[in-house]
């Protein structure tokens, strides 16, 4: 733990609420008054959790764990009004926090059980004083600041843990997914390679042909499993794209190059000839009108149909729309399709869409779904439109830096 | 059965899986089709009566459970050997519970499969002729069970066709079916696989006692009567093929 940090944060919460030694001073004065008093505050707290039965659950050890936590409830009240309020007292504090996280208690029970405690510790107070009501006040006053500041960082120690344990979990949940999606990506390769190998050891007779068509199946196999593993380090560290005024149409026309549509599905393009270039990465826009016309091609496949490219003048952006007329997307599938590691393929990992988003959004664009199953899917990328040889659109900084520009 | 050539099918939409799979088992003296998908595999399955089929459960399409119960409807005397790489999916226990035979993690364990390969051709087949198809999934079900692979057929003309398809070890006929008689079915089987030995089955015994004792003197093996008593249509059976059936413990329950 950076303690040095944290008591820093502490004496700055201080300075802001205004705490002095005096207040320090006056709660260690109240400590004789407050001290016949504890067990009675300790006793009333403990009973008062036994009737809420989600703070209640956390005590899982009966009356033995009882006892132990009323211990530690003591020492908490002795060292509330001892006076010293160094880094080792915030310390002790913090751990507090980071106790309830661990025991799984809800934060809402910290507050709960601080206000009780307040509660009791000032008419505790209020029934011993013997002093003037102007010293009474302050003390009160002293003692209230000196529990805020107690809470403050016991909640901040509640959501460090608490987030730290979420992320933990959240990363490991995400290891697993994809994990379990690479598995099945490289076990296809894998057992063509194995089977090879087995038909080379074993077969009764293999003609030379054959051995070399198992080599050649072998060398083909160990490449696809390279690419799954090139497609998911590319996924882990997508470069900045270098924005560059380019033709939406051109660059479409080039990925239908790449991704040759069979004959069952027929292409149309429509693109005005005064649309406006488009600011992108060209690598990187292929990349993603390659999946997303993929996609559309998979979609139609084995019937057929019809995919459409519109390019059209949005506000100051380009919108460029790949349409199918192919099976479409489930309502309760179109929300998680641009997840990472979702999949409805048979084939696939799930990254096609995800990695689509990330460079749109770091092409500060917007990347739409509609969808309707059996009639098809549209997906619309809107990318910034370069005007007249500028880089730049007012409210926005690009240049391969969209940090700020959050889609 | 020996003296011809097992049939096995695979489907895999991976072509290069596929291509190994088939140079293997042909090395092996098995005659091999391969599909990429299910549609091309009922195509196939229309035309040849496979003793084993080789299904990869998830592919593009129609998946391998459903091709499964396509090709069980088909050519019910198919033993399916799915292969997976969700060995503890849903869909690979519903394969199980369509009457596929086993599931096999991918990557595949080729010893494994070869053996099983082989111990499902050498599984004797039954072919029931029965016009009531309830009674013809229990005894499919029931037979099964005890490792036999099971064909149907639920008229004279089916059953033509089944025979004509494939030899068969055993066959199971109802005296009394739509379009003709037991005694017609007897008559084909006659002709068309000669080494099968027979069943005769009624329900209505009083009425074709005479017709039964004619076929039986015809060379038929044996009679059962409806209601069955089940263990001693097992008996019958398992004295025919001289198939010792494996112990009941280690099948699945169904």
């Amino acid at each position: 733990m950076p303690w040095n940090k944290i008591y820093h944060l502490y004496q700055e919460l201080q300075a802001y609420i205004g705490w002095t030694d005096d207040d320090a001073r006056r709660v260690a004065a109240a400590a004789d008054l407050i001290e016949p008093h504890v067990i009675e505050l300790i006793d009333d707290f403990y009973e008062e959790i036994a009737r809420h039965p989600d703070a209640q659950k956390v005590i899982t050890g009966g009356t033995a764990q009882v006892e132990r936590l009323k211990g530690t409830l003591r020492a908490w009240l002795r060292d509330l009004v001892s006076g010293k309020y160094d880094i080792d007292y915030v310390k002790r504090r913090w751990r507090v926090g980071y106790r309830h996280v661990e025991i799984g208690l809800a934060q809402v029970y910290t507050n709960a059980a601080l206000s009780r405690l307040r509660r009791g510790i000032i008419q505790a107070l209020e029934r011993v004083w013997t002093g003037d009501a102007r010293g009474l006040r302050a003390t009160r006053t002293s003692l209230n600041m000196l529990l805020d500041l107690d809470l403050a960082i016991i909640e901040d120690a509640y959501q460090t843990e608490f987030s730290l344990r979420q992320q933990r979990a959240e990363r490991l949940i995400a290891i697993g997914q994809v994990a379990g999606g690479i598995a099945h990506e490289l076990r296809n390769p894998l057992n063509v390679v194995k089977t090879s190998v087995y038909y080379l050891v074993n077969a009764r007779q293999a003609p030379p042909e054959k051995v070399r068509q198992h080599l050649e199946r072998i060398e083909r196999q160990v490449e696809l499993a390279d690419r799954v593993i090139t497609a998911l380090s590319d996924f882990a560290r997508l470069p900045m794209p270098e924005l560059h005024p380019l033709c939406a149409e051109k660059c479409l026309r080039e990925v239908l190059e790449l991704n040759a549509m069979p004959d069952e599905i027929s292409v149309k393009l429509d693109f005005p000839p005064d649309l406006p270039h488009v600011l992108g990465d060209l690598r990187q826009l292929q990349i993603v009108f390659g999946n997303l016309v993929r996609n559309a091609r998979d979609a139609m496949l084995p019937q057929g149909g019809t995919l459409t490219i519109i390019g059209r003048p949005l506000e100051d952006d380009v919108a460029i729309t790949v349409a199918d007329t192919g099976v479409g997307i489930p309502r309760e599938s179109l929300e998680r399709v641009l997840e990472p590691l979702f999949s409805t393929k048979a084939r696939g990992m799930g990254l096609g869409l995800a990695v689509t988003r990330s460079i749109i959004d770091k092409h500060s664009g917007r990347l739409q779904v509609a969808s309707e199953v059996g009639s098809g899917s549209q997906f619309t990328v809107r990318l910034p439109a370069a005007h007249d040889g500028s880089e730049f659109r007012e409210g926005s900084g690009f240049q391969g830096s969209a940090k700020d520009a959050g889609a | 059965m020996s003296n011809i050539v097992s049939r096995i099918l695979v489907v895999d939409d991976e072509v290069d899986t596929c291509a190994n799979l088939s140079d293997i088992l042909t090395d092996l003296g098995y005659q091999v089709d391969v599909a990429y998908d299910g549609t091309s595999a009922i195509e196939l399955v229309k035309q040849n009566a496979y003793d084993v089929a080789l299904l990869d459960l998830k592919m593009p399409g129609m998946d391998g459970l459903e091709l499964y119960r396509r090709i069980k409807q088909l050519q019910s005397g198919t033993v399916a050997i799915v292969v997976t790489a969700y060995a503890s999916s849903n869909t690979a226990s519903a394969a199980l519970a369509a009457g596929a035979w086993q599931i096999l993690p991918k990557p595949v364990d080729l010893s494994k499969l070869l053996g099983l390969v082989d111990e499902a051709v050498g599984q004797p087949v039954v072919l029931i002729v029965d016009d009531d198809h309830d009674l013809c999934h229990t005894l499919w079900d029931l037979f099964r069970e005890r490792g036999y692979r099971v064909c149907m057929a639920h008229d004279p003309a089916g059953a033509a066709e089944r025979l004509r398809m494939r030899e068969h070890n055993v066959v199971l006929i109802d005296m009394k079916l739509p379009s003709g008689t037991g005694a017609d079915v007897f008559r084909l089987v006659r002709q068309a696989n000669p080494t099968a030995r027979t069943v005769l089955v009624t329900g209505a015994r009083s009425e074709m006692e005479q017709l039964v004792e004619q076929t039986l003197s015809a060379g038929a093996d044996a009679a059962c009567y409806k209601p069955f008593d089940v263990p001693k249509l097992l008996e019958v059976l398992a004295s025919l093929t001289k198939h010792e059936p494996p112990h009941a413990d280690n099948r699945p329950d169904r």
